[in-house]
């Protein structure tokens, strides 16, 4: 049954992120749908599904992107990897803590992308940093919580855990 | 939803393969991404059909919207733009006369027949999947000749060029991106320069020598000299000529001639410069063309 539900979320969240995100940006800024969905996938799955199911999407969205064909593929892993060893060691998930979590995640995965710039122009770089790389984060972090909140109420993995969650 | 139950041998293993690939895109970048590149031909042919599907949703939509909804001073915009048809059928008639006179002026002169690239048109069913590229992605791919470091035209002018290709789609990175370059021409003066993308979204052009006599409303076109374009499309409109002290050059900015928010359809160029005889089939196929005996 996961395996089909992660071929699914492979199958969609690329083609929603380069057809239809678009007409939803912030500052002409899309939320990173495939980071979310890695985030969710290692919180609930762990850090082998987070890390498999980041490489898979992050390569496939790079297999979509103009950029390097490596930015996504080392972002996305990396992300999976760490929600899930967040998901398995913290015991209390409060909002604010995940909005913090997701928004770090966020921030760290996108500052490899204006690594991936190989830039020494710090103007550009601080550009890149409060143009892109925050507003993205406020909008992963936001939309992360918010399916975390609608999944944790339907597929709790441990109803006793989850009491004091979001 | 469970804990996929993974020993803990399977973990480490698949953190060190992970860490090996890491390790191999640093050590050895274009060799593995070369490789992921090659590996991603069927996953990219396998997501191209979600893709097509949500393309087709979007169009769907967008067409709702903009026939119905949409339609609120409409009647404005047709009266100008019939204005605008009056005063392009004009132009026109000029330039049909032109063109004959230049015909007639290469014939005497024994010119080489302009030759017609060969393209293929190509429909936009993405755009880049992050948002640190402006790009597009286009629904053919190598298995139509597409491969990356073609240029992308409409015929209003240029889009961008091809930096990535699967078997059935392909990413275009817009003409308005930082990352791109093309050689371009001043229509009237004919100086050389580069046009870059900017971070707002429209378009530069560096290298403008400072004794050049352009200026505001200049045309700025193809020159050529990459390969990727041939000679003489459209690319911009220059909108502001800056100069700094103790710069060489002048730049200018420039008013891209496609709009890149609303591409809908491109062509492809897959070779600049075609055959010239099958050129010249083309051009005496036209009609109004007389057929030599």
């Amino acid at each position: 049954m996961k395996i089909w539900i992660y071929i699914a979320l492979i199958l969609t969240v690329i083609p929603l992120q380069t057809t239809l995100l678009h007409h939803v940006t912030i500052l002409d800024v899309r939320p990173d749908l495939g980071l979310v969905v890695v985030c969710l996938v290692g919180f609930f799955g762990g850090e082998l599904d987070g890390l498999l199911i980041g490489f898979i999407l992050g390569w496939s969205q790079d297999l979509m992107s103009a950029g390097e064909l490596w930015v996504n593929v080392v972002s996305k892993g990396g992300a999976g990897f760490v929600a899930g060893l967040a998901g398995r060691h913290l015991a209390h998930i409060t909002p604010m803590v995940l909005l913090i979590g997701l928004g770090a995640i966020s921030c760290l995965s996108s500052l490899i992308f204006v690594y991936s710039m190989k830039t020494s122009d710090w103007d550009l770089m601080w550009h890149a940093f409060h143009s892109k790389v925050l507003i993205q984060a406020v909008l992963d972090a936001f939309i992360g919580a918010g399916a975390y909140w609608l999944f944790a109420r339907r597929w709790a993995p441990d109803p006793f855990l989850q009491q004091d969650r979001l | 939803m469970a804990i996929l139950r993974s020993t803990y041998g399977t973990k480490r293993l698949a953190v060190v393969l992970f860490a090996l690939l890491l390790a191999a895109l640093f050590l050895l970048p274009s060799q593995s991404q070369g490789v992921l590149q090659f590996l991603g031909g069927p996953l990219g042919q396998v997501l191209s059909v979600p893709l097509e599907a949500f393309s087709s949703l979007d169009r769907g939509m967008t067409e709702i919207w903009d026939g119905y909804v949409a339609l609120r001073g409409i009647r404005e915009e047709n009266r100008q733009l019939r204005k605008e048809l009056e005063f392009v059928q004009g132009q026109n008639n000029q330039l049909r006369e032109a063109a004959v006179a230049t015909q007639r002026l290469e014939a005497i002169l024994d010119f080489k027949q302009k030759s017609i690239p060969d393209m293929v048109a190509a429909q936009v069913i993405g755009r880049d999947a992050t948002n640190w590229y402006r790009g597009i992605i286009l629904n053919k791919g190598e298995q139509d000749g597409v491969h990356a470091e073609m240029g992308v035209v409409t015929p209003a002018g240029v889009v961008g060029r091809v930096v990535k290709a699967t078997s059935s789609s392909s990413v275009v990175l817009l003409m308005t991106d930082p990352n791109n370059a093309i050689a371009a021409l001043v229509q009237g003066t004919r100086d050389e320069g580069i046009v870059e993308g900017t971070r707002n979204g429209r378009a530069r052009m560096k290298y403008i020598p400072l004794l050049s006599t352009v200026h505001p409303g200049d045309r700025v076109i193809t020159s050529g000299l990459t390969g990727l374009f041939p000679r003489g499309l459209a690319i911009g409109v220059m909108t502001h000529i800056e100069k700094e002290e103790g710069d060489l050059f002048r730049s200018a900015e420039l008013e891209p001639e496609v709009d890149m928010t609303k591409l809908d359809e491109v062509l492809v160029i897959r070779s600049p410069y075609e055959d010239s005889d099958a050129s010249k089939k083309m051009i005496q196929g036209m009609p109004g063309e007389k057929k030599k005996p």
